[in-house]
């Protein structure tokens, strides 16, 4: 595990480092955006994908760097997606009138997000601060019965639509938007892993007790951590709540937590990369199985069906075949350019 | 007179019907290299987890330069200055030497307000805590953000903090490990890091439980020499425990023996050997025939 600061920016002027990574991302997304404005299909499937690397990334951040084990991260995902759901729906007929009304509509959807993130990291903060005094099972549990503690007041308020869930939030998710929040989101995971603090978290990590006797202040970086991951966890859920046509309590279960985790682990805790790797894969695989098998069916719809049923045990065979192979996750601790073979051109080690 | 640095007055712990440690009485200055002995189970490791914070006392106080510590969390006590090392070496073992120590080093930075303005503020009532509560926190989310930034000051401050791991490395003569993960390291070496990673706090007192443990003959020779040194160049009050009486009696200008909680005897490494309880708990009737009664000794005898 190496958390080396040696930014791939180094050539550059101190000054710029910082948003160097952004202004490169910002045209580049742009531009992509151009060329898959029209594939609708694509850029719904992007925008899962999108999602949930998100989710896996922030998830990281607790369950890798921290060594925490929260299992209630679909929880702070529809506290986002509830919330911007609601504000973006509050403000709907309000344009700003010296913007264009693309841009305005745009600004307020921003807005969503981040109003939709921080009251998910206010949770964060208000779950975090006692229970994180807590070890391992107890912190799931914890966590657990929190996702599920939402799901439920969800489920019970008039104001979010019971069980029949929000509908008629406006869907101004774009491409550009989701893959942005996805680049900030790994940026920030990785810029923390690189710093003081990010040190701090994986001594947390790897032995508390002596974290603490060398002056980390453990349960305020555990609480820190938790309130930044739940952060893009809010915001996730508020991406999704403006690209999918209706969100209900049923999208926010704890399988979806657990499909989170199980990413994160897949990827190997502690390892950004490897999450992102696992996210995109774990969404992807059923929905390529499903072609797969379609295709394998010559189109018969009937076959094509029964073939479908399969599918998640395949997904579920494939996980144990993967922790059977290598239990520490796709990468362990470590970065796709660490384990890389040598003979690759490698990418050098550091924050992004 | 230099100042206590660290100072144990009647400190008691009892956990349930058992008393850990019962009345132990300890001064640290500048400069003194004490010992602490006792046969396992005194409650030398408690002592030094009262003292470092890892448990509360049930009585007594503790002052680290001149602050009550009774209470306080063991990174707030760190952070006065009393560092620790660890009987069963606590390395972060998946993290590079360079990291271990890296982590324990704390930027020097003092963001909006310095610690002593907000020492000073956080005496003047409830309402000046609050206050000094918020600007503390204030700072350290100002301090996240400028690591996200990555502003030049941040940088700055992360190429000070590497400098200062890789000088703590050359001291403890570990440069060659740099770079390679903790647990990979002998055992000796990560004992050596161990310290390397207390020193990296700015400790004006070191704890070290039981550095030898597990050394050679060779090793501990060194580690003697290793640890006069370390007091000298880094201005330290240094409190150790071990088992090697060589060791303690070599370098310790004052010992504390420890038997069921209760300090028995306390001197120089003279009187202490000699002393009848002493010999009675913890060295043994045969100590003194193999060493001819009160001769200075020449091998290790726990």
């Amino acid at each position: 595990m190496k958390t080396a600061a040696l930014p791939v920016t180094a050539g550059l002027p101190q000054r710029l480092r910082g948003i160097f990574p952004i202004a490169v991302a910002i045209p580049v997304l742009a531009l992509l955006q151009l060329v898959v404005e029209d594939m609708h299909f694509f850029v719904y499937l992007a925008s899962i994908v999108g999602v949930n690397v998100i989710l896996a990334v922030s998830l990281n951040i607790v369950n890798g760097m921290t060594g925490q084990f929260s299992i209630g991260h679909a929880g702070f995902m529809a506290v986002g997606a509830y919330i911007s759901g609601k504000f973006s729906l509050q403000v709907k007929d309000l344009a700003l009138s010296a913007l264009p009304v693309a841009a305005s509509d745009q600004l307020m959807f921003v807005l969503a997000l981040l109003v939709g993130g921080t009251a998910a990291a206010i949770c964060g903060f208000i779950v975090g601060l006692p229970s994180l005094r807590l070890k391992g099972d107890y912190l799931a549990i914890v966590t657990l019965g929190f996702g599920e503690i939402i799901r439920v007041i969800v489920q019970n308020t008039e104001a979010f639509g019971r069980a029949l869930g929000l509908s008629g939030i406006p869907q101004r998710s774009t491409f550009f938007m989701v893959w942005f929040w996805v680049f900030l989101t790994v940026l920030v995971a990785r810029r923390i892993a690189g710093s003081s603090h990010g040190r701090s978290l994986w001594a947390i990590r790897e032995d508390e007790v002596a974290a603490e006797a060398m002056g980390v202040n453990t349960t305020a970086y555990k609480v820190r951590a938790f309130v930044i991951s739940s952060f893009f966890a809010g915001v996730a859920g508020g991406l999704f709540a403006h690209f999918v046509p209706i969100i209900n309590p049923g999208s926010f279960t704890f399988v979806k937590s657990i499909e989170v985790v199980v990413m994160v682990v897949a990827g190997g805790l502690g390892s950004t990369t490897g999450a992102i790797i696992a996210a995109v894969f774990l969404t992807l695989l059923p929905e390529a199985l499903r072609s797969t098998f379609t295709a394998l069916s010559g189109g018969q719809a009937g076959i094509a069906q029964k073939i479908d049923q399969i599918r998640m045990p395949i997904y579920g065979l494939l996980l144990v075949l993967l922790m059977l192979v290598r239990p520490q996750g796709l990468f362990g601790t470590k970065e796709i350019w660490d384990v890389l073979p040598r003979w690759l051109p490698r990418r050098r080690k550091g924050i992004a | 007179m230099s100042e206590v640095l660290l100072h144990a007055k009647e400190v008691s712990i009892q956990f349930g019907g058992l008393k850990a440690l019962s009345r132990f009485n300890l001064e640290i200055r500048q400069g003194d290299l004490k010992g602490l002995i006792g046969p396992n189970g005194a409650g030398k490791t408690t002592a030094f987890n009262v003292l470092t914070g890892v448990y509360a006392p049930s009585s007594g106080d503790i002052f680290v330069c001149s602050e009550r510590v009774n209470g306080k969390s063991p990174h707030q006590i760190n952070r006065l200055g009393l560092a620790r090392t660890f009987q069963n070496i606590r390395l972060f073992r998946a993290l590079t030497a360079i990291d271990n120590v890296r982590v324990a080093c704390h930027s020097e930075y003092t963001g909006l307000v310095s610690p002593d303005r907000l020492r000073t503020l956080r005496t003047k009532g409830a309402l000046a805590n609050g206050i000094a509560n918020m600007l503390e926190a204030a700072d350290n989310y100002r301090d996240w953000w400028r690591a996200l930034l990555l502003t030049p000051g941040f940088l700055r401050e992360e190429e000070e903090i590497t400098r200062r791991a890789e000088q703590l490395l050359s001291v403890m003569s570990l440069s060659h490990r740099r770079d390679e993960e903790a647990r990979n390291l002998p055992y000796g070496e990560q004992r050596r890091l161990e310290i390397a990673r207390a020193l990296a706090t700015r400790p004006r007192v070191l704890l070290l439980d039981e550095p030898a443990a597990g050394m050679n003959t060779r090793e501990k020779a060194d580690l003697m020499l290793l640890i006069r040194q370390l007091r000298d160049q880094f201005s330290l009050g240094i409190l150790v425990i071990e088992h090697d009486m060589k060791l303690v009696m070599g370098i310790c200008e004052q010992i504390t023996v420890l038997d069921h909680g209760e300090t028995i005897a306390r001197g120089s490494p003279e009187q202490v050997r000699t002393d009848r309880k002493v010999v009675e708990a913890y060295l043994g009737d045969s100590y003194l025939e193999a060493h001819g009664g009160l001769q200075s000794s020449s091998e290790a005898a726990p």
